[in-house]
């Protein structure tokens, strides 16, 4: 048995190099050793694959009709083996994305990860950012039901807010004036075609250029220090990420069976008793569009496009405006306040539009 | 001479051993929160709730005890002689709950009174500018009472911190050993804490339990949803439209009954396996 | 010029005498300058730092030290070293190059135990199975729910025995059957070929005796009573499950004729010329007084020599 998979190696090999490329893959040094903290990426990356796993499954069943699409995700949930856990794994899954999106452009942030030679990785990360938002959009509308459809409508006519461009996205993705099947075939396609690809060629960009400027390091330690520390990428840096994937796929069992994903009435517009929510990450911006400053035309392009956009262009300009070569987050005061601020700032909101809903009933 | 563990702030060394002995027994009791929920148990009540700080005890134990070495080791390069886990564990445990009793109360009552104060800061603010829009009012009142109670939380936190971290700084002077290996042998020295002696053994045996757990997930996990929709007609139509039959029922509970008593042999069966196992160990 | 670049093979000289040639380059991984040379002397190799190094030229390196010095030197110690080949160190290859040789980089201290590196290996592979495996069961029951379906045991009516005017000859009858398709409530046009049978044809047909029907759990379902003369082949022709017809051959006269791979049956459903592994399929049949057909839209399997009902 051995002897034959050592010949099959061989064979490989002796074509396309295995044993060097195997090496290069695992072999690499990581700068004061392999640590935890690092992990967020691989978990990432394992949570994109299980998203893509249990996608395809779904789409086993699912109708990407208006007429059907409710219906099929009734029978994933309710008819067919298993199709409950499948569909929740797979609505958990999405909320872990973007809170690993989080931990992982924190951790950047935070460990000075952005800054030069690494600004190319941090710029792709951004766009892999979108991506993981446009992801979550988008996959919100396919159940059809009232949450999905309204979500959808109050998302689509911020959009429509963009200066210039804005009542054609909104037509693009509505497939015309108002959302119907046009709309659906087209979060569809967006969901499980575009945003994959997109994001897998964008995924592996991010890599290649990571593996070009090398792992940044901790960013404190003398060198005799970081020297006795560092081992390879693999097997501990690698070890260190299975057993966060095994974490994480546990809590999105775990959420799974906490909170099955139950659907709404089938969509309709006519909203009745239900008061339309974005999915929870979207909240904080739901939530700030309630403020009075942000009313008025002026009002709302100024929350949901000026700021937002603004806030994105600022952390594109990051690493090109912070340029002080400083990585020990201790040592940028400006940086850790910021980071603090905005991520209060965020639950704050979150949790305000969860209190908001007292005053709806 | 003072030791040179008091060189070391006792919350800087509380904390480094505290929050690495807590992601460190993470995701075992994942495990169990997992499969308890799987058997649809909720961990956080009841028998569930006591299922999982019983099989916490002995996680954090030993957790407590790899990191503490750890951090001993790289920090303070001192080598401790015998166990550390079960004393730092229960004196973790037993200031944790006196702390914990007096955060309850005094978070208590902070969130009580600030949410009074708030409130009563927001009528104010109402008398002279009527008009408060009500998303502006939630997030201020939301602010002005999680602030008092977040800074009397981080209070606490640093409190038992503080406490944990001179217990931990004891045991080091009780107990400790300068290590005279160089700094590469000491990363050398904690690395191999986490290799077993015997790798292939531990390794085939969690294998064997990972294999053991996966098949009692299957067993528990529902094939159909736990919530079911209420307008869902499917079911209900076939619930509905099925006569009773007598004959057919008796039957049907037999075949239940059979099938669950098979469940119940296969699991003894899982069991007694699980427990040699064990043994074997 | 930061770090000395010195050439493979170039000689290696002594304050008082020549040593060798340099055979290796080691690298520091951290700060990617060259921190040794390897000296190849009377076939030991000796490790240099650079800090020995007086000056690099053209083809000679000069160092400041002896011979005698030179030999107190550690031999170098192979297996804590990697080629630069064999890992991942960025920009280490446009920073140092020395063609036609290797560069060295030290393995570092935690890689160096063999049997820790595979215990980690072994790790991740039990870890692995944690993730994998208890997918493997719900996915399995996932993607086989709508794959075993129970048979369809539905009398279905077709038409009526008056559109049959001659013995022995194929007629179609194209039916609509409405069905549960997942979600979908759907309808679809299919067709079944009717004979009515002469004696002797019924009694080739029904050589084995009456028909009967199970169901998937080896309940008969109905009984094709050898006395009725209609006869109900399936329209799926038992060789690929192509639609076959009834046409005139040349040389055989009337048959049923299958476009496909040109298998040939006559009105009994006997395969008489072509690939076909079986004869026609029969299917449950009733017809009423009024002379209204009614069929259970049995199905087998195509390309066996036996029936194999799936439907
Ligand atoms: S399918 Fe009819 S002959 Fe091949």
């Amino acid at each position: 048995m051995n002897a034959i998979f050592q010949k099959v190696y061989d064979f490989v090999d002796e074509r396309i190099g295995l044993k060097t490329l195997e090496a290069k893959l695992m072999n690499e040094p990581i700068k004061g050793g392999s640590r935890w903290a690092y992990v967020f990426g691989s978990c990432l990356l394992f949570i994109f694959i299980m998203q893509a796993i249990t996608g395809m499954l779904l789409m086993f069943y699912y109708i990407p009709s208006a007429d059907h699409a409710y219906a099929s995700t009734q029978f994933i949930i309710h008819e067919v083996d298993y199709g409950w856990f499948i569909l929740s794994y797979h609505f958990w899954g999405s909320s872990a994305m973007v809170v690993m999106v989080f931990a992982h452009m924190s951790q950047v942030f935070l460990w000075g990860a952005y800054k030069k030679p690494r600004e190319m990785i941090w710029l792709v990360g951004l766009v892999l950012f979108v991506i993981v938002m446009a992801f979550g959009f988008t996959g919100y509308l396919l159940p059809w039901d009232q949450r999905a459809y309204w979500a959808t409508t109050v998302g689509v006519e911020i959009m429509d807010k963009t200066p210039i461009v804005g009542d054609f996205l909104a037509r693009f993705l509505k497939g015309g004036p108002t959302p119907g099947q046009m709309t659906l075939s087209r979060f569809f396609v967006i969901h499980v075609m575009i945003l994959p690809a997109a994001l897998m060629g964008l995924a592996g960009l991010h890599l290649f250029f990571f593996r070009s400027a090398g792992p940044a390091g901790p960013f404190r330690g003398t060198t005799e220090e970081l020297k006795a520390k560092t081992d390879f990428f693999f097997p501990r840096q690698v070890w260190k990420d299975i057993v966060a994937m095994a974490a994480v796929f546990m809590i999105i069992c775990t959420l799974a069976f906490i909170e099955p994903v139950q659907l709404l009435e089938q969509a309709t517009p006519d909203p009745g008793e239900y008061h339309p929510e974005p999915e929870w990450y979207f909240l904080f911006l739901f939530q700030m569009l309630r403020w009075k400053i942000f009313s008025g035309e002026f009002g709302q392009f100024l929350g949901a496009i000026a700021i937002p956009g603004l806030f994105l262009l600022l952390l594109a300009a990051l690493p090109f405006i912070d340029r002080s070569p400083e990585r020990n987050i201790f040592k940028r005061p400006i940086a850790l306040l910021s980071w603090t601020v905005v991520m209060i700032g965020i639950v704050v909101l979150t949790v305000s539009a969860i209190l908001n809903r007292e005053f709806l009933d | 001479m003072a030791h040179p563990v008091e060189n070391l702030s006792s919350i800087k060394l509380a904390w480094a051993v505290a929050w690495s002995a807590f992601w460190t027994g993470f995701p075992f009791k994942l495990i169990v929160a997992l499969l308890l929920l799987a058997g649809q148990v909720h961990p956080w009540e009841g028998a569930g709730l006591v299922t999982l700080l019983v099989v916490s005890i002995p996680i954090d134990i030993w957790a407590v005890g790899l990191t503490a070495r750890t951090v001993f080791l790289e920090r303070l390069s001192m080598e401790i002689r015998g166990p550390v886990g079960v004393s730092l564990w229960w004196q973790g445990a037993v200031l944790g709950a006196l702390v914990l009793g007096g955060a309850y109360y005094a978070v208590g009552t902070t969130v009580a009174v600030g949410q009074k104060v708030a409130a009563a800061i927001i009528a104010l603010i109402k008398k002279f500018y009527p008009a408060l829009p009500i998303a502006e009012q939630i997030t201020l009142e939301l602010l002005l009472w999680t602030i008092p109670t977040a800074i009397v939380l981080l209070v606490f936190v640093l409190l038992w911190l503080h406490l944990f971290g001179w217990r931990v700084k004891r045991v080091v002077v009780a107990s400790g050993q300068t290590s005279s290996a160089s700094f590469v042998e000491r990363v050398r020295q904690w690395d191999y804490a986490r290799v077993p002696a015997d790798p292939t053994l531990v390794l085939v045996s969690f294998a064997g339990v990972i294999v053991t757990l996966t098949v009692v997930f299957w067993v528990l996990l529902p094939v159909t949803t736990p919530t079911p929709h209420p307008d869902y007609p499917l079911q209900q139509v076939q619930k509905a439209s099925k006569p009773v039959k007598p004959e057919e029922l008796i039957n049907k509970t037999e075949a239940t009954l059979k099938k669950a008593e098979a469940v119940l042999a296969a699991l003894e069966k899982e069991k007694s396996r699980e427990t040699t196992k064990g043994k074997s160990k | 010029m930061g770090s000395v670049q010195p050439k493979i093979k170039s000689k290696v000289r002594c304050v008082d005498g020549e040593v060798g040639e340099v055979a290796h380059v080691i690298a520091d991984p951290l700060s990617l300058d060259v921190s040794h040379i390897v000296v190849r002397a009377n076939g030991t190799e000796r490790q240099v730092p650079v800090s020995a190094i007086g000056a690099v030229r053209d083809d000679a390196v000069q160092l400041t030290c002896n011979v005698a010095q030179f030999s107190g030197f550690p031999e170098l110690e192979r297996e804590d070293y990697v080629s630069s080949k064999e890992v991942e160190i960025p920009h280490l290859e446009d920073r140092i190059r020395v063609e036609p040789g290797e560069v060295l980089v030290p393995l570092p201290v935690l890689e160096k135990n063999c049997a820790r590196r595979s215990f980690f290996a072994g790790f991740i592979k039990v870890i692995g199975a944690l993730i994998g495996l208890p997918l493997v069961w719900p996915v399995l029951r996932f993607i086989m729910k709508p794959m075993y379906v129970p048979y369809d045991n539905h009398w279905i009516k077709i038409g009526n025995i008056s559109k049959i005017k001659t013995d022995d000859v194929g007629v179609q009858y194209i039916f609509k059957k409405s069905f549960k398709d997942s979600v979908l409530e759907r309808e679809e046009d299919k067709n079944h070929w009717l004979v009515k049978a002469s004696p002797e044809t019924l009694k080739k047909i029904y050589r084995h005796g009456d028909i009967t029907f199970y169901d998937e759990k080896g309940a008969v379902v109905w009984v094709n009573n050898q006395t009725v003369p209609y006869v109900a082949f399936s329209g799926k022709c038992p060789h690929l499950g192509c639609g076959y017809k009834w046409r005139s051959h040349k040389t055989r006269g009337q048959v049923f004729l299958c476009p496909c791979h040109l298998s040939i049956y006559d009105a009994t459903g006997m395969v008489l010329d072509g690939p076909a592994p079986r004869s026609l399929d029969v299917l449950p049949i009733k017809v009423a007084a009024s002379g209204d057909i009614e069929i259970i839209d049995v199905e087998y399997k195509a390309g066996k020599k036996e029936q194999v009902r799936i439907a």
